[in-house]
């Protein structure tokens, strides 16, 4: 039945989301999306905003109390950040520097040199690829590579950079690994990602049930918590504030309803895709978001170009704050913590998350999805954030304080040689996160329903959840709640950077085999 | 029980227990002809890329666990059994279709999970002994915990 009235449903959700944005009395509704500026607290009962941020508030204050817990007193590297980077770091040299040594072969794959259509699996390796970076290129690329110069000085671009190279291996471990422990279901479907292979691998490798349970359950649990923070929150978020002078101006509505509205219209949007199942909104993003990169990569290298005598003192500027950074960003480790955090969010290598899409591909040789996954990180940070920082640099915004935090900061940065560009800026900010959204509600899905199976019941109440969020993250400016959403995806790198370097034997010996036959041209191409 | 049944459900999840479970559900009927083997499929994930950018929609799926019922039921002695492919929760929608067909008896296989398996595996096969308009043969894995 509920498949039969999905979109009537959709329709009354939308509906009613409307009504009561505009019911709301303008007090409410500045109260929900008031901030740092909020009505004295004291002076009155909690709104239901703030009672959620404050309970947000003791769930984040425990969860980072561990993972940013310092465990060597001499030098300040929280542990994540330290799994992380000793993670990535392992992965490339255990699987000798195939960052390197394939990255010529994952390009031939990506562009379909070996895509048989019989192989098992629902999409082609770049439709792979292109599904797992529409979820990591973003606000990541925009908004956290300004974050990563601000708080870490030029030096922070670096160690992105440098993140990003390594994080490619990373992303190859868990993307192969996907392929090995996936499973295809007789209509065509797949399973897969780390809380599969964390299970049955880690089984495999001689760790009781319960333990290797405990992987799988943990991940699929911060998967989840991720799916709704940064994946879904923190978007809404983001594109609100993006398109909300645009739109306040042009219908002159006051910014406390215009925010219920476009968080409405958001929800609808998504809801569209992820509930009524229309599919032609899903594709046309899809085509969009790299019509969208390409733009902003273009415009970010003819600013390059027009300033390309500048181009040297910026460079020499980065690699001297990389070797002797100022104090004021916390020195050297300040800063390499700093550009690492900023690359992990921005690429997502070592969380897992991408897995789970590139678990889908056809193929029957995991390696090769592995060596496609690989591409993701170089694309997103090593192209595109060193791109937005070199124009931030050469642009002047990093010094200048008129230029704002964040996002403001890179698109004062585009400004100053385009002044279109913020409209387009905004429009990309706009379409990044819905396009992140439903990637992420994907992920999501994938994890829940590991937990509580695939039933029709289980299914939509994840997804109406998830359109709630969406609402959740458009109106309110919560901080705690935004902690929360970043802490997610950080944890979800514990279990599977653990669990993957106990799996990484079995993909090395995959891998020489792999390599072995590549080498002795023993494959069939069909293009 | 004689030979008798008019109709006969086997739920088939293409797990090693499904051609026992059609092995044994031979044995109710005098003819294959009598049997009807289900598979139910769970809901298309509607932002999964393979439905978004791929061609995956249900009639392909349909088609698909179709073939692969067809292989099964003549790798089992069962190629005159009807086919059928139902989307859903599979508890429900196997005493659905029982209830559709008039169906005598349904032959279900249980994995026979124990303890903490159980807790996280649940069961198709309880759910449909609770469903089930007609009378349940529950077949034990051979090496059922």
């Amino acid at each position: 039945m509920l498949r039969r009235y999905r979109l009537s449903f959709v329709a009354v959700a939308f509906a009613w989301c409307l009504a009561s944005a505009w019911a709301l009395p303008e007090a409410v509704c500045q109260e929900v999306v008031a901030e740092a500026a909020a009505v004295p607290a004291a002076a009155k009962a909690p709104s239901l905003a703030e009672t959620i941020d404050t309970r947000f508030g003791v769930v984040v204050g425990y969860m980072a109390s561990v993972l940013f817990w310092e465990p060597v007193q001499a030098i300040p590297i929280p542990l994540i950040v330290l799994i992380l980077l000793c993670g990535s770091v392992f992965f490339t040299i255990y699987f000798g520097f195939l960052n390197i040594r394939g990255f010529k072969h994952a390009i031939d794959i990506t562009r379909g040199r070996y895509d048989n259509p019989n192989d098992p699996g629902e999409i082609s390796h770049f439709q792979a690829l292109t599904s797992a970076l529409s979820a990591t290129v973003g606000l990541g690329n925009i908004a956290g590579v300004a974050v990563a110069i601000q708080t870490g000085g030029p030096g922070a671009v670096i160690w992105m950079m440098l993140i990003g190279l390594f994080g490619m291996t990373a992303k190859f471990n868990e993307c192969t690994l996907a392929q090995v422990y996936r499973k295809v279901h007789p209509d065509g479907t797949v399973d897969g990602g780390p809380m599969y292979y964390l299970e049955i691998g880690l089984q495999q490798r001689g760790i009781p049930f319960l333990l290797a349970k405990a992987f799988g359950l943990v991940f699929a649990l911060f998967c989840i918590g991720g799916s709704f923070g940064g994946g879904n929150m923190f978007q809404a978020n983001q594109a609100t504030s993006a398109i909300r002078g645009m739109v306040g101006s042009a219908f002159g509505v006051t910014s406390g309803r215009i925010d219920w509205a476009i968080g409405a219209v958001l929800a609808f949007l998504v809801g569209l895709v992820i509930i009524g199942g229309i599919r032609r909104i899903g594709q046309v993003t899809e085509k969009i978001i790299p019509l969208m990169c390409g733009i902003y990569v273009l415009a970010g290298l003819v600013i390059l170009a027009m300033r390309a005598d500048q181009i040297p003192a910026a460079a020499a500027l980065i690699v001297r704050s990389c070797v002797s950074p100022e104090a004021a960003f916390g020195g050297f480790i300040g800063v390499l913590v700093q550009g690492i955090k900023r690359a992990v969010f921005s690429n997502e290598a070592g969380v897992g998350s991408a897995a789970i899409a590139h678990a889908a591909a056809k193929t029957d040789e995991p390696v090769r999805e592995g060596m496609v996954a690989m591409l993701g990180p170089f694309i997103d940070t090593v192209v595109i954030c060193t791109m937005t920082a070199l124009v931030v640099i050469v642009s002047g915004a990093y010094a200048e304080p008129a230029a704002g935090e964040g996002v403001e900061m890179t698109r004062w940065a585009f400004a100053e040689t385009f002044s279109w560009f913020p409209i387009v800026l905004n429009i990309s900010v706009f379409l990044f996160a819905y396009s992140t959204m439903i990637s992420w509600s994907y992920y999501g899905e994938k994890a829940w329903q590991y937990l509580f199976g695939k039933s029709r019941e289980a299914v939509i109440s994840y997804r109406v959840i998830f359109l709630g969020f969406i609402i959740l993250g458009a109106v309110a400016s919560l901080q705690n709640v935004i902690d929360f959403s970043d802490l997610m995806i950080l944890s979800m790198a514990f279990p599977n950077v653990i669990g993957g370097i106990i799996l990484a034997p079995r993909v090395k010996t995959m891998l020489k085999d792999y390599w072995a036959r590549y080498q002795s041209n023993e494959f069939t191409t069909y293009r | 029980m004689p030979l008798s049944a008019s109709c006969v459900i086997v739920p088939i999840d293409f797990s090693e227990e499904s051609p026992r479970a059609i092995a044994a559900a031979l044995q109710f009927v005098d003819s294959d002809t009598h049997l009807h083997l289900i598979h139910v499929m769970p809901p298309l994930e509607t932002m999964s890329p393979g439905f978004i950018m791929g061609n995956l929609t249900d009639d392909i799926r349909r088609q698909r666990v179709q073939e692969a019922l067809g292989e099964l039921a003549a790798a089992s002695n069962a190629s005159d059994a009807t086919l059928a492919v139902a989307i859903g929760t599979p508890g429900l929608e196997i005493a659905d279709y029982a209830r559709a067909q008039a169906a005598d008896l349904i032959v279900i296989p249980s994995h026979g999970y124990q303890g903490v398996k159980r807790l996280f595996l649940g069961s198709v096969a309880e759910r449909v002994l609770r469903h089930a308009p007609c009378n349940v043969y529950v077949v034990r894995r051979s090496d059922a915990e």
